[in-house]
């Protein structure tokens, strides 16, 4: 039986701390997982990229989602990401999330491969169908057809074929391709939840996404929930001058991401470690230009420090 | 320097007799149905004005042309984007003598040059006239070189008469970047929305639009414009949702790699009782049949009743 969950606002995405030794730090984990429910996140979604999900081995993803979704104690609902490079490791960890108590999973075509619309439709049906959770999917185009897309013809297949699809990620951050999905999914399925994969939310909120999986959250909770909260007032002032500041941060963090956010946390007294190979970890220099950007944007004065 | 706020500005299609000759008659009445339908300025010849199937010559001519059939009653923008600066810069000072109110301009067509000689480029034609002057992102899909907002700075910085952008790009993040990076550089920094796509841009806090398909349906586009200018961003998705709708139909009618749409945009437009001809070669019209479905498809569209039919 399929359980309603409720997706909306800033949702958290949270990093996978490590030890010195590049080894994986659930106890710091947790803490991690609990701080962002403590900061009032409506959700925790893990491990996306901002989590270096691929430089994770399987059983340390599996390990994480146990941890998460312990942690998180059925507070706010928990996503699990499931794509890999291997559409049979996506069918593992989707079905050892339900077995984990998991609210839904997130997946996507493995990456890599450039695959046509059947060839991710085919994915998608395989890994849905083979758990009981909902399902949300994660678009991720790339320039020049790279990267794997969902156009509304897509989508539109996959409501009509499953009925645990609940929801996007929409990674395209771009008016005609979001359109091509929303004005498709939100009109078969009302309260299908389309979620922006950094919050990019002023330009999508009005056209009807529900919230981010967030980039900034994890040094900015409170700038995430301001946000969120003017959005909701249709505050448009308020909004905008919090959108302007998180694509602040977005411009310094995307740079190998999350090697600068990583930083940056341990920075506001959360030792999350460091960030796993071939991603550099941030240097002194580059963690000494943080701190100045961060206090000129009143991010280290107004945001929480330490767990 | 008095500041040009183009508002809702449109972009009529080129029409093209069967000798392909440039059908001013008919181009006549193209700019009269903008100026009666809501049109505050006009931009030409944009891409949906087939603007590169246009030689040098024409695209001279059809802006005397249109400056002298418009007669001053709205701002008439001249789009004088090319592959060479010389040529480029040459069609921006004919068009200051011509009486356009702006100039607009995208990266070069064709080279991929690094990001400063784009700025070069860019800055060199805006550099050429003392009339407003507007960067374009070129659509999307197009060959060339990207604008990225990090050059739009440096264009800030370089060229005075640099009021705003034209985004074609679409993309949240590009005018995430230009609206508030613009404008701490320079006050009242302008984002025209482009390709019909309204309420983002809006809501980001744009200030007007180009929109290419408001020769097919300017009482929808102008709804929209007017709910996102009184910040009613919300109530405008359900309109936007049709523009998408419309935008889709047009792209994925025709043969174009680009989906250009410039086959289609013609297409809608003799469904809706204004005949403007083919696009030039080598962009192919519809073929019968599919000529046929595309316009039992806008035939079908329910919100196009309450558009104008014919001119």
């Amino acid at each position: 039986m399929l359980m309603p969950i409720r997706l909306k606002g800033v949702m958290q995405a949270p990093v996978s701390p490590m030890k010195e030794d590049f080894s994986f730090d659930g106890e710091g984990f947790a803490k991690m997982v609990d701080f962002h429910v403590r900061h009032g996140a409506p959700a925790i979604a893990w491990p996306h990229h901002k989590a270096e999900s691929l430089n994770l081995t399987i059983a340390e993803r599996k390990l994480g989602a146990e941890i998460a979704v312990k942690t998180v104690a059925k507070r706010v609902p928990v996503s699990i990401f499931v794509g890999t490079l291997s559409e049979e490791d996506s069918l593992d960890l989707a079905r050892h999330a339900q077995k984990a108590d998991a609210d839904a999973i997130l997946t996507i075509s493995p990456y890599c491969r450039r695959p046509a619309q059947e060839e991710i439709y085919d994915s998608i049906v395989r890994i849905a169908t083979a758990v009981e959770l909902p399902v949300l999917t994660y678009n991720s185009p790339w320039r020049n057809g790279e990267g794997v897309e969902f156009t509304g013809e897509l989508t539109r297949r996959l409501i009509d074929r499953l009925p645990n699809y609940i929801g996007m990620k929409d990674a395209s951050f771009h008016s005609q391709k979001y359109l091509e999905i929303s004005r498709v999914a939100l009109n078969m399925r009302p309260g299908f939840a389309i979620i922006m994969g950094v919050e990019h939310l002023l330009a999508s909120y009005p056209l009807g996404a529900c919230g981010s999986f967030s980039s900034s959250g994890a040094i900015a909770p409170n700038l995430c929930n301001k946000f969120f909260a003017a959005l909701e007032a249709h505050d448009w002032e308020t909004a905008r001058e919090c959108q302007f500041k998180i694509s602040e941060l977005w411009r310094l963090f995307k740079e190998q991401y999350p090697s600068s956010l990583k930083g940056a946390m341990i920075m506001m007294g959360r030792p999350v470690g460091p960030t796993r190979s071939p991603l550099p970890t941030a240097t002194k220099e580059r963690l000494e230009f943080l701190r100045k950007r961060l206090e000129e944007l009143d991010i280290l004065q107004t945001e929480p420090h330490g767990w | 320097m008095k500041t040009l706020q183009p508002g809702l500005v449109h972009a009529p299609v080129t029409p093209f007799r069967r000798d392909q000759s440039v059908d001013y008659a008919t181009y006549a009445k193209v700019i009269e149905f903008h100026l009666r339908n809501g049109a505050e300025a006009l931009a030409l010849p944009m891409p949906e004005g087939e603007d590169m199937s246009l030689r040098d010559g024409e695209l001279r001519e059809l802006l005397e042309f249109a400056v002298k059939q418009v007669k001053g009653r709205v701002p008439v923008l001249a789009h004088v984007s090319d592959a060479g600066t010389s040529i480029a810069v040459a069609r921006a000072i004919h068009a200051e003598k011509t009486g356009a109110a702006a100039i607009l301009s995208h990266p070069p067509y064709f080279w991929h040059p690094r990001p400063a000689m784009v700025v070069e480029h860019l800055a060199r034609i805006g550099a050429a006239v003392k009339l407003p002057f507007y960067v374009c992102t070129p659509p999307v899909e197009s060959p060339g070189t990207e604008l990225m907002s990090d050059m739009v700075m440096q264009l800030i910085e370089r060229v005075p008469n640099l009021v705003g952008v034209v985004d074609a790009s679409l993309d949240f993040v590009f005018m995430e970047e230009v609206i508030s990076g613009g404008r701490r550089l320079r006050p009242g920094f302008q984002l025209l929305a482009g390709r019909d796509y309204l309420v983002s841009a809006s809501a980001l806090g744009g200030n007007g639009a180009v929109v290419p398909l408001a020769g097919i349906a300017p009482n929808l586009v102008r709804q929209v414009y007017d709910l996102c200018r009184q910040q009613k961003f919300l109530e405008a998705r359900g309109k936007q949702e049709d523009i998408a709708h419309l935008h889709h139909l047009v792209r994925e009618a025709g043969a174009s790699g680009l989906k250009d749409g410039l086959a289609g945009i013609k297409c809608a437009m003799a469904a809706m009782g204004r005949e403007c001809g083919v696009p030039r070669p080598p962009v192919r019209p519809l073929g019968e049949v599919e000529r046929g479905r595309f316009e039992d498809a806008v035939q079908s569209l329910a919100f196009l009743k309450a558009e104008p039919r014919g001119w």
